[in-house]
């Protein structure tokens, strides 16, 4: 049973901290390691598939949260939870934007971080487990589902987990408007928060990815309710 | 667009007051009083004796054209006395050039009579004064009185000369005092203009340079500005440092309270330390964001009102689901509803308005927002139908702690509207309230679509 836990990685240089919810995500029957330094953190994390998941904070010494997520995004596609100051919009939309699968504003309940890790993972699981289907093919935008690969008109283009997901999700779900409360339970397993704009810097950053590509114009914001895939793109002025 | 603003300020502030005409009245009269001073010795050289000769001479003179007349007119022509003394006036054009006299001949037939019945006999001066006929007449004068020295001093002063040294010696007073005074003024409303604005530029350097004590002064401001903003630098990060080093601990006190949840999960205490530190973390956050507000200068960016009060209103619905919200606005024109600001800091703002909305409001009763836009203000409206504020407790409210009467039962700190009114502020804007009468509080803002705070 001991390989079936979730493998959890701690990088926070208060190690008071990292103690204390290591005891509480272990006891929560999570299996935890804390770094307390970034380049340690980015070593370990570029050596080693074992961990599921990393808890990130962006406020360290030396090399920050974001630097380390830069560098392991490079490499490796491992899901990382970013711990950010509250209200830090920047950090919060920055870590997003390199790649980050979620954040958390710290100082947090542990409870919340747990349920938050186990979204993350419930997530990949679901994307693991989704079964190598016709891929999905829309506006010249191509999803291999297996592979979780993105081409736009044969040219591959980076989506990270969550916006390969939402994409995903808007694309088989085409012409209908979906509630940003549903996006974020259904493509980041969790809840839809207060000052939760996750799902707002995912969908802005597949526009970005896809316009860079020459598709645009696909993705209606809906004022007030959430995202709508076009069937027809719409004319741009 | 920057100097503009920052000269009209300091030009509306020119107004000499009491300074200014101190010195310049000061500096004028001394400068009069000198002149008079010197003209009253140069005029007291003329002496009493210089002033009684050249009277007498006069007298004479005038009694000896008198005489020739006579004795050319009144005897010769046979004409009337009366008519010389008609003919003395004429000849002098004005009255008061007519020396008093009194002209006789030896056998005291009155030839000329000018103003001498009040004059006694002791201050009659007597000449004897010979006609072309060479008779003698007898002529009595008022003896000379030495005018008053003013009416001397008064007389010279009434020329084009004096007038010219007046308004020259007024000019040089006004340039004195204005150049005192308008390096003050200036610093005054530099120092003015640093205490609402700290990136105001430092003082120019043609005040420093002048080399007085007024040059002093200005450096001496400058060391207290540059002074001023390191303090406030310090005090900037003071701030974070300690907000982010209470965060700290308070992270750690979370986790205890979850381990301690884990191994007794009826625990009663630790689910108030939970909302304690819940608590404590928005608190530590408003101060945060209060102290931004009022210290960093952001750049400004377009900020879409409407698209802020509907990221507002989506988080109200999940913070406060059993109120419904409403926004209202002109579909039409949606466009217009968009300032020059900062969207941050309106974001705050508006969710703190609409947040004591929702708040204050009992549950099911409806919160509205209503935005409407003009040619160069966007007007925000946020209604409520809750408890509403007594009015005189308005002012109050925008104070940072201050938390109205009947309001303590809910959760707050108080800081949320001294917050939205600084952001407002920030904006050049206004934010009102009002508690109307049959109930609930009604908020206005109104924000100028192109603000003129920001350097």
């Amino acid at each position: 049973m001991e390989n079936e836990k979730i493998n959890v990685l701690l990088v926070d240089d208060d190690q008071d901290l990292c103690a204390l919810l290591q005891e509480f995500l272990e006891g929560d029957g999570f299996s935890v390691d804390a770094i307390h330094n970034g380049d340690e953190a980015v070593k370990t994390l570029l050596n080693t598939d074992k961990y599921d998941t990393v808890v990130l904070d962006i406020m360290m010494p030396g090399m920050s949260g974001l630097d380390v997520l830069k560098s392991v995004r490079a490499e490796k596609q491992t899901p990382i939870l970013m711990l950010t100051g509250r209200g830090d919009d920047i950090d919060r939309i920055v870590g997003l934007e390199l790649g980050a699968d979620d954040y958390l504003p710290k100082p947090c309940n542990p409870r919340e971080l747990g349920a938050r890790i186990r979204a993350i993972i419930r997530r990949t699981q679901y994307l693991k487990a989704t079964p190598t289907t016709s891929p999905s093919e829309l506006h010249g935008i191509h999803l291999d589902l297996g592979a979780r690969q993105a081409t736009v008109n044969g040219k591959s283009i980076a989506l990270t987990g969550a916006e390969f997901n939402a994409l995903s999700y808007l694309m088989e779900r085409v012409g209908q408007t979906i509630s940003k409360q549903e996006m974020t339970q259904e493509v980041l397993k969790r809840p839809l928060e207060a000052y939760d704009r996750a799902m707002d810097v995912h969908v802005s950053r597949i526009r970005q990815k896809l316009a860079a590509a020459g598709v645009k114009n696909v993705i209606q914001s809906v004022r007030g309710v959430g995202y709508q895939m076009l069937t027809v793109p719409q004319q741009s002025e | 667009m920057v100097s503009n603003i920052k000269w009209s300020g300091i030009k509306e502030n020119l107004g000499f007051k009491r300074l200014f005409w101190r010195i310049f009245v000061a500096f004028w009269v001394a400068s009069l009083v000198v002149m008079a001073a010197t003209g009253y010795v140069l005029v007291n050289e003329y002496t009493a004796n210089n002033y009684n000769n050249r009277f007498l001479d006069d007298a004479t003179n005038q009694a000896e054209r008198i005489v020739w007349r006579y004795e050319h007119e009144a005897l010769t022509n046979g004409r009337s006395k009366s008519e010389i003394k008609e003919w003395v006036k004429r000849r002098n054009g004005r009255e008061n050039q007519l020396i008093p006299m009194l002209i006789s001949t030896p056998d005291n037939d009155v030839v000329y009579h000018y103003r001498m019945n009040k004059v006694p006999e002791e201050h009659r001066i007597t000449r004897e004064i010979y006609g072309p006929s060479n008779i003698r007449y007898i002529a009595q004068f008022r003896q000379p009185q030495t005018p008053r020295i003013y009416k001397q001093v008064l007389s010279r002063f009434q020329s084009v000369q004096f007038i010219f040294i007046f308004l020259a010696s007024a000019m040089v007073s006004a340039l004195l005092s204005w150049s005192i005074v308008k390096p003050i003024k200036y610093l005054g409303a530099f120092s003015r203009k640093y205490a609402n604005d700290q990136t105001a530029t430092p003082v120019p350097s043609q005040l420093l340079t002048r080399g007085d004590e007024l040059s002093d002064l200005a450096a001496d401001i400058n060391f207290m500005v540059s002074k001023t903003a390191d303090a406030i630098g310090a005090q900037q990060r003071l701030l974070h440092d300690v907000s982010h080093e209470l965060r700290a601990p308070l992270a750690r006190l979370q986790a205890s309270a979850a381990i301690i949840e884990q191994h007794q999960p009826e625990n009663k205490h630790v689910l108030q330390i939970h909302n304690d530190c819940h608590r404590m973390d928005q608190l530590i956050q408003q101060i945060l964001n209060f102290s931004t507000l009022e210290n960093t200068p952001q750049n400004t960016e377009q900020c879409d009102v409407i698209a802020l009060c509907e990221r507002v209103l989506d988080d109200m619905a999940i913070n406060y689901p059993g109120i419904p919200t409403t926004l209202t606005f002109d579909q039409t024109h949606r466009d217009n509803a968009t300032i020059n600001g900062f969207p941050e800091a309106l974001h705050q703002a508006l969710d703190n308005i609409v947040g004591n909305a929702c708040k204050y409001s009992n549950k099911g009763q409806p919160v509205t927002v209503e935005v409407t836009s003009s040619a160069n203000s966007v007007v925000i409206v946020v209604k409520d139908n809750g408890i509403g504020v007594d009015n005189a407790e308005i002012e109050k409210l925008m104070q940072p702690f201050y938390r109205a009467g009947n309001q303590m039962h809910t959760e707050g700190f108080g800081l949320g509207l001294t917050i939205a009114l600084k952001a407002v502020e920030k904006h050049d804007g206004t934010l009102t309230m009002q508690s109307p009468e049959n109930g609930g509080l009604r908020v206005e803002i109104t924000l100028p679509k192109d603000s003129t705070t920001q350097l």
